[in-house]
């Protein structure tokens, strides 16, 4: 009883001392971290917040949720990143009655090192450098459309360990982007993470905007299953569209799929220049020959599902959106609309007053 | 005494007078001659301009909507934060640092 006391009390003071070294060495850094361009970077605090309604198969959840980011800067060459999450879900239990589920969990807490203008290197717990989603689109207010895509529960999804990560002009046309990584296995309820390794290749070539890429990701623990995938993002410049796509194959049981999502802003038309549509088309094969238990457990990734989803972006500032989609679910014997109406903001502010100064 | 402190007053104010005319003349000549100077210099600026805005585009818009410009130093940060997440190239990065912060 007494540890169990104990425990939590000595990890809040390491962390309270982490927090006020951090601190001390950040304010510290304040005095000589000018960049080369003649500004301090200053602490940050951003993230966003986020209240959406969601209906699945006729049962009703509501989501209040929060996900504050926390930027460090040390010096001209250190970073200091950590996300946090925090959401209370409302639903209907047996009864009829709301009943509220509080989830919280740490996205990220990683130190950033700039070794060169080609390497930086990082260390913590950190996004799995996987194609494009998981890293780059999946913050409420990034993502087109609310509801996360099939690929996403393919591959381990958060790392804890080192990666080494960056990018260099190949030419004048084309940037080459790479990051590789390694995880160990942690069996913390908030912060799991496999034992793994990986990495990601980009080639983006900026006049045409387009980038194409590849990833790998190998588990090094249970039946040690390989994922692959490869992905495309192009932004043809005579339209507002963006076309996104991701591809990913397991060799365990977790199966296969891909996404293509458009997303069209109407900036052409003056009265509904701040809409913008979106549409995803995506499916999900399960892995062949698995025996009945294991299609229990994987659950969702058991069975083989196709899923088309549309939806709407209203932008009323450029950090507040105002967001709606429909998706029809297609599961062998368990077919299901998906509803989802709701708002995000995005709020970023400086940690110290003279934020604004140079 | 009064004398030495006159003299002496007398070449500080000389010296003086003499540098701010010198800095003044220096100031005059690098007038004349940084005219062309000045045009190069605005025309690689507009460059820089026109290029940091099509990599801000290029990079940031693949993912979110246009942010507004922050302050030099919160931009800084958040360029920083990006260069990371994003993986966006050194160079890329300094052009959109640039143009976010002019």
């Amino acid at each position: 009883m007494c540890s169990n006391v104990r425990w939590p009390r000595k990890v809040a003071q390491a962390g309270l001392l982490g927090l006020f070294i951090i601190i001390s060495l950040t304010v510290h850094a304040q005095d000589d971290g000018i960049t080369a361009d003649g500004f301090k970077a200053v602490p940050i605090l951003t993230g966003s917040t986020a209240y959406f309604t969601r209906v699945t198969a006729g049962q009703y959840q509501d989501a209040p949720s929060v996900s504050p980011i926390l930027l460090l800067p040390v010096g001209d060459k250190w970073l200091v990143e950590a996300k946090g999450s925090y959401s209370d879900t409302f639903s209907k239990n047996a009864q009829g009655d709301y009943h509220g589920t509080i989830s919280y969990g740490m996205a990220y807490g990683q130190i950033d090192y700039i070794a060169n203008r080609y390497m930086t290197f990082v260390a913590g717990r950190f996004t799995t450098p996987f194609n494009i989603y998981g890293e780059r689109l999946a913050p409420n207010w990034i993502r087109a459309l609310q509801t996360g895509p099939l690929t996403s529960p393919v591959t381990s999804g958060s790392a804890l360990g080192g990666m080494m990560r960056g990018g260099f002009p190949g030419t004048d046309s084309l940037n080459v982007t790479y990051a590789l990584y390694f995880s160990a296995n942690n069996t913390h309820h908030l912060l799991a993470t496999d034992r793994s390794t990986g990495g990601r290749l980009g080639f983006f070539l900026p006049h045409q905007r387009l980038e194409v890429g590849a990833s790998f990701q190998q588990v090094l623990q249970a039946d040690r299953p390989h994922s692959s995938g490869v992905f495309l993002e192009w932004q043809p410049n005579r339209a507002p569209l963006t076309i996104r796509s991701e591809y990913v194959r397991s060799s365990g049981t977790k199966g296969s799929a891909y996404w293509i999502e458009s997303v069209y802003r109407l900036s052409q038309i003056s009265a509904l220049r701040r809409l913008e549509l979106v549409g995803r088309g995506e499916q999900f094969f399960a892995a062949s020959n698995l025996s009945a238990a294991t299609i229990k457990k994987l659950g969702a990734l058991g069975k083989d599902t196709n899923e088309g989803d549309f939806g709407l972006n209203y932008y009323l500032r450029s950090d507040v959106r105002a967001s709606a989609s429909y998706g029809r679910q297609f599961v062998l014997g368990r077919d299901a609309n998906l509803w989802t109406i709701g708002m995000t903001y995005r709020f970023v502010m400086p940690m110290l007053p003279q934020g604004g100064a140079r | 005494m009064k004398i030495k402190f006159l003299a002496a007053f007398l070449v500080a104010s000389a010296l003086s007078l003499g540098l701010m005319a010198n800095a003044s003349s220096s100031k005059d000549a690098a007038k004349d001659s940084a005219a062309p100077v000045s045009a190069q210099q605005s025309a690689l600026n507009e460059s820089m301009h026109v290029e940091g805005e099509k990599r801000f585009h290029s990079n940031c818009g693949r993912c979110h909507a246009a942010p507004p410009k922050f302050p030099p130093r919160m931009m800084t940060t958040i360029v920083r934060h990006m260069r990371v997440r994003a993986t966006i190239t050194d160079q890329d990065m300094r052009l959109i640092l640039r143009y976010m912060t002019e």
